[in-house]
């Protein structure tokens, strides 16, 4: 919302269209400064006399913006074109009520309306309680103080930010890249321009200074597409904050002094900052949360350094699958929905014990995945279930948390779009130390089902998938046609089934460090298939009282020496791999997704370029 | 003898206090150690410590005993240990997971703002119900109450057997979408008789639908095994302590303090409610004392060794929330709106080594008061350490002087820890400390009564509790308020209240009925006016009979009971509902939901403000709420004499140097109890009794009324 308002100070709002009291503003581009189209703003200024002093702004997320389909982040069209209603910095509004046109144009142009026509008036609401709060301060201490005030909140925010920095970080250059999947060449569902598979590459460089101040870089970072996930600066600066204000800075006066005391590069005319202003951006959150997992990890390094042990983390989930859409939903009316369970993935593993089970997102650490019936009432799909996912906590000497899952069963309705969210092919956010990343997606749904004839019969049926090579959807559900991996489902039919899966976390440290109890435990709780204990953790399980399972300790003791062994007969000295990977860049054996993502990091930047060639010693004039 | 004392008890986690008022308004509170075992031994030392105050006993004095209350900790202990009744749970099948994925809201529950963000704090709770005793059974009933999927009754009848076999003491069920229609609840219930009959056991089956008919299938999960683990047990102390009251002689029916603000009876069938109930016990003696001075609105204010309570009435009456959270649960039960911030007179203060800044809370000492305190083992300071080293807290009279505080102590605390960090004299420090601390009540309770859209100006601002007075004139500086009011019992004052809550059950029903703005949509009204009004109707007759039902129980007949009408509105499409109490019984006429529909308006632009009311969308009532009422004998306020504006000789108890604005002055320091009505004290004052304290500073000055309630002003 900041950027939005020095969007308008910069262009002279003041002379066109003037800023006077009770003017209410609106802004939902990205471009200008918003996170993703979805994030609403209200924007009111307080003004004292004649003065501008200050504003009061606030943001929903909408369930629907318009979009060429139904959610708030609808994906696989070209560009802006199919986002939806934008609304940029605008002035909707006069003496404290909205421009009835406006509220018409809003009414007409998403779907969903009276959410948003409902948001609008609630945000401006509180836009005026928060101004009426500050002229009375204004009033109370005079103006000349206020203003002396907000300028030394913002130096000593800047300062305090500089101290915590120093007193937790230790100064240097941290690389933590990252990349994620699209793999779209063969989905017909979505627009031609974007048909085609895709890797996102974001090489997070974080730079700490002698005196504190934290720069970040995505120098190298590759070129927008034709795709939803590109992201403006704005974005960006977004989420760089949300990641400081849960780790370094969790302060409860934030502003800008912090800002001042920070940098964020980001390369011209890559996907987070495109030189093409019509980009689609409803889905920013896609590019972004694989984009800064490794700033965590790279602030937990650091406190390792330092010996605040507490305080690290494996970093976070991606938070699909996204579960959103639309329709004639229940009660026969056109309508839209996004599901915010993604609000609640398997947290990473922290140093000093296990993730959490299903508790937050990268972009809501104050994560809450809601009712079943609340859901129910929203969207026209019944849980069969809803549970944790077993085997997607990333494995490690503390085990990343345990994503969960939703089985859905469409009800009452035979008209949705229904998206499926998520990366696939590669993982978004890694793990720390030796522990693995928490697990990849999959999607799993069906279509035509014999459903409603089992339920007749009180025949069982899926409640959830479970482990997805005995996955109980297929064991339990017959149907005309098993999708799993296409952008969306469209067009499915009463009795059809999706799949809604969360992520779990990353791990921290060497699986063959994990106590073998706490790995049985694991298997006992549902958190660990029972076959990845032995494969992944090297240990070997008794059946003992009941169902539970114990560790068998010599047995793990000898196995876990096996694989030590066997680690050690596969290890080579470094120089040795680094020349067998460097015959592997050079020869240029990696898919064609992966060379283009490269091609195009090289091209937009001569200073990486240089870096890579640098690194794998490679001759100046040398590409993919 | 007139029958006409009062009594109420708290059985706190280490002391039980009990609290007789007479016939005049007339007091005294006793002390004892709390016996967890059997709490009526505690109970008993407690009465005979009060009474013997009288000198009298609880022989002579229980007969004529003719309310008696029951608030206490031990259920909430009980959750907090985790040492419940060891239950079943069968829910909707693929739910099984319940307490595993809790919701993420219970991580932080509780947490600072700081906290909250950050996400390596955040924790799962331990489950009240370990996995392996939740069963799943298939079948589902939707949002609008039809069968989805028939009941699978083979899997509940197997579910059962396995709890039987587990030898739970109770099953617990809460299938999706109960209150909307409970019968394959119904069906569970029937099967887990049939099987227990068959197994010759017998064990209590908690449904949903049957206690808490409401939306939210988790928060509504959490109530129920809350209900049937934790308060459930509570039956059989509250059986020894009336039982402890009989022998006394006593024949009143022994009633306990509910979060919905009134009491009900031990053999409530909803105990859970009387999980949390100290702080509301203040809201309601504020209530009625504003109600005897014919005072409308009241901001309501608490401080306790640990948090700040702020609680609002208005036009007489407080709000209700029916979503609360307690001990890190959600819950679906009605709590009286109380805010709590985490600053209290023990709360730790230190210097943030990174910012420089001054700090207060939010952990806090609690009980044991501060690095003043020589048996506490505090190393850290805290606000009792400012107010004893100004000057402000009699070492010699904490408790009552049960415990010697060392002002020499605080002094050096806050000298290393403080001052010399800053740069400043320790005692500029101290008054620093303190005057941050009351900006930041006076700030909260400023933006609590804006939130809730008035103005301190419609208010009169009440303060009690232990540190309440000390502060008060602190926070309410500026403000404006109509009157600032001390009781002079305030230490004791949320027992008072306790005492003086009426006799009330409140039921709370989900219906989800909308209507259209007869306004903006007229044929949308009417069309909807049928179905709206037997919906409402239907619940406000289920939700009647039940309260006629729970009254029963204490042999009182529907005639002496008064019903309230309440539902909870808001426009379709929000999330968050406002009650409004309605004034008929049923639903008859079109003008009756108009007359619904006006008082939603009105109450939510007082709360939103015009700008967000959307009569466009129509109106919802989410919950139809009945409350039933039988007023029962209260204590009375003093009425006292006048005496003239100066307190006798033998209420001054000397002079003592208060430090404030940089300057050491002679403060006058009197004896609570021995000041007399119509008795005006001047700036500086300091007025003692045994456990609390209340501080005239510069600027104010103070009048005590024939009720015993100081009148702060400001000069």
């Amino acid at each position: 919302m900041s950027d939005a308002i020095k969007f308008m100070i910069r262009n002279n709002y003041e002379a066109t269209p003037g800023i006077k009291h009770g003017d209410v503003f609106c802004n939902n581009n990205s471009m200008i400064g918003d996170v993703h189209t979805a994030d609403v703003h209200t924007i009111i200024p307080i003004i004292v006399g004649d003065e501008l002093v200050g504003w009061a702004a606030g943001v929903t997320h909408e369930i629907d913006v318009g979009g060429i389909e139904p959610g708030s982040m609808c994906y696989g069209h070209a560009d802006r074109y199919g986002d939806g209603l934008l609304v940029s910095s605008e002035r909707v509004g006069e003496n404290d009520e909205f421009y009835a046109h406006y509220l018409q144009r809003c009414r007409e142009g998403v779907r969903a309306e009276m959410y948003w026509v409902l948001d609008e008036k609630t945000r401006l609401a509180g836009c005026q309680m928060v101004r009426e709060q500050v002229m009375r301060t204004v009033e109370e201490v005079g103006l000349d103080t206020f203003k002396a005030f907000m300028r030394e909140a913002i130096e000593e925010g800047r300062r305090s930010f500089l101290a915590r920095s120093r007193q937790m970080l230790v100064p240097g250059v941290y690389e933590a890249p990252s990349f994620t999947d699209l793999p779209w060449s063969e989905d017909a569902n979505v627009h031609r321009l974007a048909r085609k598979d895709m890797m996102m590459h974001a090489p997070l460089q974080m730079t700490v200074g002698g005196d504190g101040r934290l720069d970040l870089s995505f120098e190298g970072a590759n070129k927008w597409d034709f795709h939803s996930f590109n992201c403006a600066p704005s974005p960006m600066q977004g989420a760089m904050w949300v990641q400081l204000t849960q780790t370094l800075w969790n302060s409860d006066k934030i502003n800008d002094g912090a800002y001042f005391a920070t940098s964020l590069k980001l390369p011209y005319g890559s996907w987070c900052n495109p030189d093409y202003e019509k980009v689609s951006t409803t889905l920013t959150w896609f590019f972004l949360i694989p984009g800064f997992s490794g700033m965590i990890r790279a602030i937990g390094r650091s406190y390792f350094a330092r010996g605040y042990v507490e305080d690290i983390s494996a970093s976070y989930c991606t938070s699909w699958n996204l579960m959103q859409g639309g329709g004639i939903n229940h009660y026969g009316v056109p309508s839209a929905f996004t599901n915010f369970e993604v609000s609640c993935g398997g947290t990473g593993a922290l140093y000093v014990k296990d993730g959490e089970t299903s508790c937050a997102a990268m972009w809501n650490p104050e994560g809450d995945m809601g009712e079943v019936e609340t859901w129910e009432a929203l969207e026209p799909l019944i849980y069969l279930g809803r549970g944790m996912k077993p085997s997607t906590g990333g494995p490690g000497k503390q085990r990343g948390g345990t994503g969960s899952e939703a089985l859905r069963l469409l009800f009452k309705t035979d008209s949705q779009t229904i998206f499926n969210g998520g990366e696939g092919h590669v993982f978004s956010s890694y793990g720390i130390f030796g522990g693995y990343p928490g697990n990849s997606g999959y999607r799993h749904n069906m279509h035509d089902t014999d459903l409603k004839a089992r339920f007749d019969k009180r025949e069982p049926y899926p409640v959830l998938d479970g482990d997805p090579e005995a996955s109980q959807i297929s064991a339990l559900c017959t149907a005309a046609r098993e999708d799993f991996d296409m952008k969306a489902i469209q067009g499915p039919q009463e009795y059809d089934l999706y799949l809604s899966m969360n992520r779990g976390g990353p791990g921290l440290g060497d699986p063959l460090e994990r106590e073998p109890e706490a790995v049985a435990r694991d298997v006992n709780e549902g958190h660990v298939l029972e076959r990845f204990a032995r494969s992944l953790y090297s240990v070997e399980l008794l059946k003992g009282t009941g169902e539970l399972f114990t560790a068998d300790l010599p047995a793990t003791e000898a196995l876990r020496a096996e694989m030590r062994k066997s680690r050690l007969a596969r290890s080579k000295p470094a120089a040795e791999f680094f020349a067998e990977e460097k015959q592997r860049v050079e020869s240029r054996a990696v898919i064609r997704p992966v060379a283009d993502m490269y091609r195009s990091s090289m091209k937009l930047s001569p200073e990486w370029a240089a870096k890579y060639r640098g690194f794998w010693a490679l001759p100046d004039d040398w590409t993919y | 003898m007139e029958r006409s004392y009062i009594m109420s008890m708290d059985a706190g986690g280490t002391m039980t206090d009990t609290f007789f008022v007479d016939g005049d308004g007339r007091f005294v509170v006793g002390k004892a150690q709390t016996t967890p075992q059997d709490e009526s031994q505690g109970f008993a030392q407690s009465c005979v410590d009060a009474l013997q105050q009288w000198g009298t006993t609880p022989e002579a004095v229980f007969p004529s005993v003719q309310t008696g209350i029951y608030s206490g900790t031990s259920m909430l202990n009980r959750l907090l240990e985790r040492k419940g009744q060891r239950l079943g749970v069968i829910v909707s099948a693929g739910l099984e997971d319940y307490f595993q994925l809790e919701r993420g809201i219970q991580t932080y529950l509780g947490y600072s703002y700081q906290d909250r963000l950050k996400v390596v704090t955040h924790r799962h709770n331990v489950p009240l119900v370990p996995r392996s005793r939740v069963y799943g059974v298939r079948g589902r009933v939707d949002v609008f109450g039809d069968e989805a999927i028939p009941l699978y009754e083979e899997e509940a009848r197997a579910a059962v057997r396995r709890l039987i076999a587990e030898e739970v003491k109770g099953i617990v069920v809460n299938l999706l979408f109960s209150y909307a229609n409970s019968t394959h609840e119904d069906r569970v219930r029937a099967i887990c008789a049939e099987e227990c009959g068959a197994a010759g056991v017998t064990i209590p089956v908690y449904l949903s639908s049957d206690l808490y008919p409401v939306m939210q299938d988790f928060a509504r999960l959490n109530t129920v095994t809350v209900e049937a683990y934790a308060a459930e047990p509570s039956r059989g102390q509250f059986r020894k302590i009336a039982g402890r009251t009989r022998g006394y002689g006593a024949d009143f029916e022994l009633r306990v303090m509910a979060s919905h603000g009134g009491t009900i009876s031990t053999e409530a069938k909803e105990l859970a409610r009387t999980l949390i109930s100290g702080p509301i016990g203040g809201m309601v003696g504020a209530r009625y004392v504003a109600e005897k001075l014919g005072v409308k609105n009241v901001v309501c204010s608490d401080i306790g060794g640990t948090s700040f309570d702020l609680g609002l009435i208005t036009n007489g009456g407080f709000t209700v929330k029916s979503q609360p959270d307690m001990a890190r649960f959600m819950l679906k039960l009605p709590l009286v709106d109380i805010d709590s911030v985490g600053a209290g007179t023990g709360s730790y203060v230190r210097v943030n080594p990174v910012s420089n800044r001054i700090e207060i809370g939010p952990d806090s000492t609690g009980s044991r008061v501060g690095v003043c305190n020589p048996q506490g083992g505090v190393e850290t300071v805290t606000l009792s350490d400012c107010n004893v080293l100004l000057g402000y807290l009699n070492p010699n009279n904490f408790l009552g002087g049960e415990v010697i505080l060392d002002p020499e102590k605080s002094l050096a605390a806050i000298k290393a820890q403080i001052a010399e960090p800053l740069g400043l004299d320790p005692y500029d420090a101290a008054e620093g400390v303190l005057s941050l601390f009351e900006d930041h009540l006076r700030n909260e309770v400023y933006a609590r009564v804006f939130g809730k859209g008035y103005a301190p100006e419609d208010y009169h601002l009440y303060s009690y509790g232990g540190g309440g007075p000390l502060h008060v004139a602190g926070y309410a500086k500026g403000l404006r308020f109509a009157k600032v009011v001390v009781p002079a019992w305030a230490a004791g004052f949320s027992a008072f209240g306790c005492a003086c809550a009426d006799f009330e059950y409140r039921m709370d029903r989900t219906v989800n009925v909308a209507v259209q703005s007869p306004e903006l949509n007229a044929a949308g009204f009417k069309a909807g006016f049928d179905g709206y009004a037997r919906a409402v109707n239907e619940a406000w007759a289920t939700l009647e009979q039940r309260v006629e039902d729970e009254f029963s129980k204490s042999g009182v007949a529907r005639d002496r009971v008064e019903f309230r009408h309440f539902g909870c509105v808001q426009y379709v499409g929000q999330l968050n509902d406002v009650e409004v109490q309605v004034p008929f019984e049923r639903v008859k006429t079109e003008a009756d939901v108009r007359e619904i529909i006006t008082r939603f308006e009105e109450a939510y632009a007082k709360l939103y403000s015009r700008a967000a009311t959307s009569p466009e969308l129509g109106y919802l009532t989410t919950t139809a709420v009945i409350t039933g009422v039988v007023p029962v004998e209260k204590p009375r306020l003093p009425a006292e004499p006048l005496a003239g504006p100066e307190p006798s000789p033998d209420a001054l108890k000397g002079t003592r140097k208060v430090y404030r604005e940089g300057k050491w002055h002679d403060a006058k320091i009197y004896h609570m109890e021995r000041l007399e009505p119509g008795n005006r004290l001047s700036a500086i004052s300091v007025i003692e009794s045994p456990s609390t304290t209340l501080v005239i500073p510069l600027g104010f000055e103070a009048n005590l009324d024939e009720h015993r309630l100081f009148h702060l002003t400001e000069v």
